[in-house]
């Protein structure tokens, strides 16, 4: 919403909100520990690590665009860790020991995902669980059914380069840089979900529904099944993004994305999104992933020990929603 | 002349009988006030009337004719608009996002829930429309609604309700937390709505509110109509005592000699 607002203002007032907005602070949080970073290591900007960094970004970021919906309309989804490590797992297994073509077996794993979102949606909104119990609870049927069906052992994924390879895991050169087509995909999905969250009829809708849902539904929105739809979004970005992963590293392992949801959910709310619906920034969300992906990788350049990561992670994070928050009240004095 | 009419309607939430039987007829150009105690059934009345939930049983007559309103949707196609007592409004969306929610003006019409926002024309309608209405202190159509005090609030929900040329408007407790200035706003209100042709049906605590600006009174009590008075007919204590209960059956004597 807030992007949206800033275009409808006059030029002057845009320029001091912008500055007030939270996804700006983020981005300027960014630049800094950018600097910083590349100050007390040079490799930090190395093509190499660029490379490497971007081609970890997408793969997390992809899940934020849905968590960004999700939460701006006031629910959030503790599934798609699990949805991630699932997706390929039963992918490959159709693959390999049920012989199907991979084409189908995507196929499957789509039709999967978009299940596991309806379930979640239709709980959420018909029965009125709340999405904290429901996809907790979802979490660990998908989590243990990938363990199930694999007997925790992670599978070989597809090698062969073929079509569906290099449309998700494909990887080209620029220069002395090499990227993977999973950022095109990331590039792609995110303008979409600008486009949607802030310019169409669709994003009044979700931050309406978030804001205050009794309104929305007095106007006539459908909230239940927007609500739906975003679950099922979500879910199927998570199944995308595991697909990739599998992809690249060329194994599905039942475990991969543990942890995952709280990562993105931090991203999302680093950016500026509220945990509580109604006010969600896209751009702020890139900014997010950016900086939790450079984080993660700059304290281990640097020479963090490893296991002092989440330390580290979780400061800053603290740091980023205090700043947001001092912002907010800001913003309502002025 | 008619505009709508309202024939027995029912409503239970589980064993308690919310609505027990509810006719009335609400006229052209008429400002009815429902009164009742807390609990007596007015929100549920309204809520069914705009849709929020199904009765279970009841005719609704808009114009004459028999519909049936399922959603809020169908209570808005047939000219029916609620402000509701629980606030109406998004926080986190501006002025102008708010004026057209759920009928957004858009471009690329085909394209559905996708369909790009026309930004130049929600401003230009949202401002135009702001000014016609005549909110005192000058509003910015881009505020977000956060930002305004709740007779702001208020008034932007009315506004939005005469905005769509709805034939009735329905306010549960219009004025409920606000304060002089801001309450004399939104009886204004109500008297230029009356006056552009719509309907109302006001609901409200404040009986000296109702004798400024209502037509006739309906009240209600435990989920029936138990009085039916034009105004001009009935002074203050008298709706006082017919509300709280106090002399019922002669007052109900009274009502059905009419
Ligand atoms: N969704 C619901 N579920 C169960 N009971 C309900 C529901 N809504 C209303 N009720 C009950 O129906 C009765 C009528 O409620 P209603 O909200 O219509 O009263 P009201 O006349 O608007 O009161 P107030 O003046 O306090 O707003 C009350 O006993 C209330 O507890
Ligand atoms: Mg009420």
């Amino acid at each position: 919403m807030t992007i949206a607002a800033e275009q409808e203002m006059p030029r002057s007032k845009r320029r001091s909100s912008l500055i007030r907005s939270p996804q700006f602070s983020s981005l300027v949080i960014l630049i800094v520990l950018l600097a910083v970073f590349a100050i007390a290591d040079a490799n930090f900007l190395s093509p190499l690590n660029i490379s490497n960094m971007m081609a970890f970004l997408p793969e997390l970021g992809i899940i934020a665009l849905g968590m960004t919906l999700l939460l701006t309309a006031g629910e959030f989804d503790l599934s798609v860790g699990a949805v991630f490590g699932l997706a390929p797992v039963v992918v490959m297994l159709l693959v390999q020991n049920g012989g199907f073509d991979i084409g189908i077996a995507l196929l499957a794993g789509l039709l999967l995902c978009i299940a596991i979102g309806a379930v979640n949606g239709l709980i959420v909104t018909k029965i009125g669980i709340s999405s904290f119990l429901v996809t907790l609870s979802m979490l660990l049927v998908v989590r243990g059914a990938a363990l199930y069906i694999t007997q925790g052992f992670p599978l070989k994924s597809w090698d062969q380069p073929g079509f569906f390879v290099t449309l998700l895991a494909g990887s080209f050169n620029i220069g002395t840089f090499r990227f993977y087509t999973s950022l095109w995909w990331f590039i792609g999905l995110s303008l979409l979900a600008i486009y949607v969250l802030h310019y169409a009829k669709l994003g009044n809708w979700i931050s309406a529904i978030g804001s205050n849902r009794n309104a929305a539904v007095a106007r006539g929105v459908p909230a239940d099944a927007v609500k739906i739809w975003l679950f099922i979004l979500t879910s199927v970005l998570a199944g995308l993004a595991g697909m990739i992963s599998a992809f690249r590293i060329s194994a599905a392992s039942p475990v991969a994305g543990t942890g995952y949801e709280l990562e993105v959910i931090a991203m999302v709310v680093v950016g500026g999104t509220a945990l509580t619906g109604g006010r969600g920034t896209i751009l702020g969300t890139i900014v997010g992933a950016l900086m939790l992906r450079s984080i993660r990788n700059g304290i281990v350049l640097i020479g963090v020990p490893g296991l002092a990561y989440n330390i580290f992670v979780g400061v800053i994070i603290l740091a980023m929603l205090i700043l947001h928050a001092l912002l907010q009240k800001n913003a309502a004095r002025s | 002349m008619e505009v709508l009419r309202l024939h027995n309607l029912q409503k239970s939430f589980g064993s308690v009988r919310a609505l027990k039987s509810a006719s009335f007829t609400l006229n052209e150009g008429e400002v009815v006030a429902l009164l009742g105690d807390n609990g007596a059934g007015k929100s549920t009345l309204i809520k069914a009337i705009s849709g929020v939930f199904p009765v279970d049983r009841g005719d609704i007559y808009v114009r004459g004719q028999k519909v049936s309103i399922r959603s809020t949707r169908d209570a808005m196609d047939l000219g029916i608009e609620t402000i509701h007592q629980d606030t109406s409004l998004a926080p986190d969306l501006s002025i102008a996002r708010n004026l057209f929610l759920g009928r957004e003006p858009v471009n690329l019409k085909w394209l559905g829930v996708f369909a790009p926002l026309d930004l130049a024309k929600l401003r230009d309608a949202a401002a135009a429309l702001l000014k016609r209405v005549g909110i005192s202190k000058k509003l910015d159509a881009d505020a977000l609604v956060s930002t305004l005090s709740g007779g702001e609030r208020q008034s932007i929900a009315i506004s939005r309700a005469m905005q769509f040329a709805a034939k009735v408007i329905i306010l549960d407790e219009p004025t409920n937390n606000l304060g002089v200035e801001e309450t004399h706003g939104v009886l204004r209100f109500v008297k230029e709505v009356r006056a552009a042709g719509h309907s109302v049906l006001l609901i409200t605590h404040n009986i000296h509110h109702v004798f400024q600006v209502a037509d006739r009174i309906i009240v209600m009590r435990r989920g029936e109509i138990v009085a039916e008075q034009t105004v001009a007919d009935t002074d203050l204590l008298t709706v006082e005592s017919i509300i709280t209960g106090a002399d019922m059956s002669a007052l109900l004597k009274e009502t059905r000699a009419k």
